[in-house]
């Protein structure tokens, strides 16, 4: 990991109307709200949180696969945020996004084959035979047999079609992959293969990752730094280890507690932390801290004033008004 | 732990198997699954990503669609054979008393209609609610599985919501009729931890209330220890090794469980590499006709070229080691 910024996001915000409720009543579900965060060159920063925080549309909104609402994001210097489609060709290339969902985002009436080198074909990287060849290779790499470039997704089970979503990506030979949820459908062995190869592909190309998972397990195994998101905030950001060894945020805490635990007998059972109170809704954000509604430790000042995700400590940054250690 | 374990099962798998032809030749998708699940209890499913899990889930529901697809064996559901049954029998069976959470949420939603209208389509085609008592009771469904202002939400579209959320819509369809038995396919995959708590705990409420028993796919061991009761383990449309979870999980018995469990990363600890099975993933096409395993088992030995058989017991497994060896071995590793 170098210290070279390969993307900056700037204060990302993405509001989303919805429709229902009472008739004439418009709401918006601001689904990221004021993002900010730097991607250094050659890092793994992983982002974890609870389900419909905002960690798909921040994904999105970072690749310009989906217009901000406010904000800047800008890759290698360079802003993206409000330019037309046309000028962020060559930059899209160079940021490629691994889908959440393996079975609606490939096109089932293309074989996989087609679909991992259809993104070669369009920016002409070679003959057919070298582009064949690639795909063959892609293949092998990600666990696939190359006998099966001539099938179709439908073909395919969850796990598998994840791999050719991960191939896809890693065609074009991108600075940036932006990995959404994509060892998720895989059994541990393959899912430790792929992550074993994704850590091998940065070494030797010097890759840049931004990967979203739940596992929190996954996550350590292979950020260097991970943030931690709450109802469209970034609520911690650290050091892998630090966060894991001590968390400062309570929510962090809260979320490490609650990860599942094998009866095998190797591990000390923890003590789970459940959350009580309502889930958060992106369409009625709470005032002051998003998380004070659930947080054990929330005060008056906590129901008031909006936390900013200050550095509390040398690379340690936490949205708190009371950090857990301190 | 089952509460009447003696009583007929409520799901009973015998010989389940699923081949389909295609252009390189054929595929034995599922090959010879046997499995019983009894009244209450859950029975989790484990095993490499395309051994044959989701494809044994669609053929017991006859919901395979593929034209070339042949399935053979037996299904018994309640005590009756329903392998081969035809749509307009299982119709009533399927979504009423199975309930069904698939891999793939957007298979069970339309994009079309809003996830209310299709809660409450599902509730009133098994149950004789009224259109108004069906839409309360969707939403009571959305706020259980922890979908924030579900009043609303309810007249969403499925691509407004987050991936986890529409998991949780379809896990809000299959719970509506309070099925006897609930087949959940990786039901928590696309879920963060706390929300995934929230939903084993109403997948064990179903249980615990009406007494429902519940097949779980899950590569989460994490899962299983929590969930389930017994477990299966597959390897290439093989059940490799079966038995109460805490046996499998504490005492394994065939070398892919062992590397199974090997395999899963901790956080608690943070290594360089993870381990993973040795070998490549074996293509579907030329599955050894012996043990399947055997060419990334480590302990291959001669007679791994016959396939070994399903011992009996309660804790069943397929391999030829010998209980001596196994534990030699496993010493010897740790
Ligand atoms: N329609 C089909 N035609 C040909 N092969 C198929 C078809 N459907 C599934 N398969 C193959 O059958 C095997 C089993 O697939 P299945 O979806 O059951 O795997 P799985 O155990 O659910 O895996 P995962 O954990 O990745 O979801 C795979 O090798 C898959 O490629
Ligand atoms: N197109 C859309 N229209 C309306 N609301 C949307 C849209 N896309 C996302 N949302 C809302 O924005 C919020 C964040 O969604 P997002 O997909 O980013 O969550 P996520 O963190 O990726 O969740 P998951 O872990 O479940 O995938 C959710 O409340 C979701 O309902
Ligand atoms: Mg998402
Ligand atoms: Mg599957």
């Amino acid at each position: 990991m170098s210290d070279e910024v390969l993307l900056r996001a700037t204060d990302v915000v993405k509001s989303f109307p919805i429709r229902g409720g009472k008739l004439g009543t418009k709401k918006v579900a601001t689904a990221v709200n004021g993002v900010s965060l730097d991607i250094f060159k050659g890092e793994t920063l992983g982002i974890v949180g609870e389900s419909g925080c905002g960690k798909s549309t921040l994904a999105r909104c970072l690749v310009q696969l989906m217009p901000v609402t406010s904000g800047t994001v800008s890759f290698k210097g360079e802003v993206l945020t409000g330019r037309s489609r046309r000028q962020l060709r060559d930059t899209r290339r160079d940021m490629q996004l691994v889908f959440q969902d393996p079975y609606a985002s490939l096109n089932p009436r293309r074989t996989v084959g087609d679909i991992v080198a259809d993104p070669m074909r369009i920016n002409k990287m070679g003959t057919d035979a070298v582009i064949n060849a690639r795909v063959a290779d892609l293949f092998k790499t990600v666990g696939l047999d190359p006998s099966y470039v001539q099938r179709y997704p439908h073909e395919f089970s969850g796990g598998q079609r994840q791999r050719v979503g991960i191939a896809r990506a890693l065609s074009l030979n991108p600075s940036l992959v932006v990995a959404d949820e994509p060892v998720s459908a895989l059994d541990v062995s393959v899912q430790a293969q792929v992550l074993n190869l994704m850590s091998d592909l940065q070494d030797e190309f010097g890759l840049t990752y931004l990967f979203i998972a739940h596992d929190l397990g996954v996550v350590r195994h292979v950020s260097d730094r991970v943030g931690v998101m709450y109802l469209g905030q970034l609520v911690e950001l650290a050091d892998a280890d630090a966060l894991y060894d001590e968390p400062l945020h309570p929510y962090t805490n809260a979320l490490l507690s609650a990860v599942p635990q094998l009866n095998d007998g190797t591990e000390v059972p923890r003590e789970r932390i459940v959350l009580s109170g309502d889930v958060p809704d992106p369409a009625d954000r709470p005032s002051g801290c998003p998380f004070n509604p659930r947080c054990p430790s929330a005060t008056d000042q906590c129901r008031t004033e909006v936390p900013v995700l200050l550095e509390i400590r040398p690379k340690r940054f936490v949205a708190c008004h009371h950090p857990l250690t301190f | 732990m089952s509460t009447n374990e003696h009583a007929a099962p409520v799901l009973e798998l015998t010989d389940l198997s699923v081949s389909f032809s295609t252009r390189q030749g054929l595929i034995r998708a599922v090959d010879g699954l046997s499995l019983s699940v009894g009244r209450g209890e859950v029975h989790g499913i484990v095993g490499e990503s395309g051994s044959g899990k989701s494809v044994a889930m669609y053929s017991l529901l006859g919901l395979t669609r593929d034209a070339n697809a042949s399935i053979t064996g037996s299904v018994r559901f309640e005590g009756r054979e329903i392998l081969g049954s035809g749509d307009k029998a299982m119709q009533p069976i399927r979504g009423g008393e199975i309930g069904m959470i698939f891999q793939d949420p957007m298979t069970a939603l339309t994009p079309v209609y809003t996830v209310g209208w299709q809660i409450v389509e599902q509730i009133r085609q098994h149950t004789d609610l009224t259109k108004a008592q069906a839409k309360a009771r969707a939403i009571e469904l959305l706020g259980e599985v922890g979908i924030p202002d579900a009043k609303r939400r309810v007249d969403s579209y499925p691509h407004e919501f987050s991936g986890g959320m529409r998991q949780r819509v379809v896990i809000a369809m299959a719970m509506s009729c309070n099925p006897k038995l609930l087949i959940a396919d990786e039901p928590t995959t696309a879920l963060d931890v706390t929300t995934q708590a929230q939903i084993l705990d109403l997948m064990s409420r179903l249980r615990d209330v009406h007494n429902s028993s519940i097949v779980i796919i899950t590569h989460d061991m994490g899962v299983i220890a929590e969930m389930a009761d017994r477990v299966t383990v597959m390897y290439a449309g093989r059940p490799i090794e079966a038995g109460p979870e805490l046996d499998v999980v504490r005492h394994p018995r065939h070398p892919y469980t062992w590397g199974l469990l090997g395999a899963v990363p901790r956080i608690g600890e943070r290594s360089e590499r993870l381990a993973t099975i040795a070998g490549n993933v074996m293509s579907p096409l030329d599955v050894p006709v012996g043990c399947a395993f055997a060419p990334r088992c480590a302990y291959v030995m001669d007679e791994c070229a016959a396939r070994p058989p399903w011992s009996d017991g309660d804790h069943r497994s397929a391999c030829w080691l010998s209980d001596t060896q196994r534990v030699a071995l496993r010493r010897k590793e740790s």
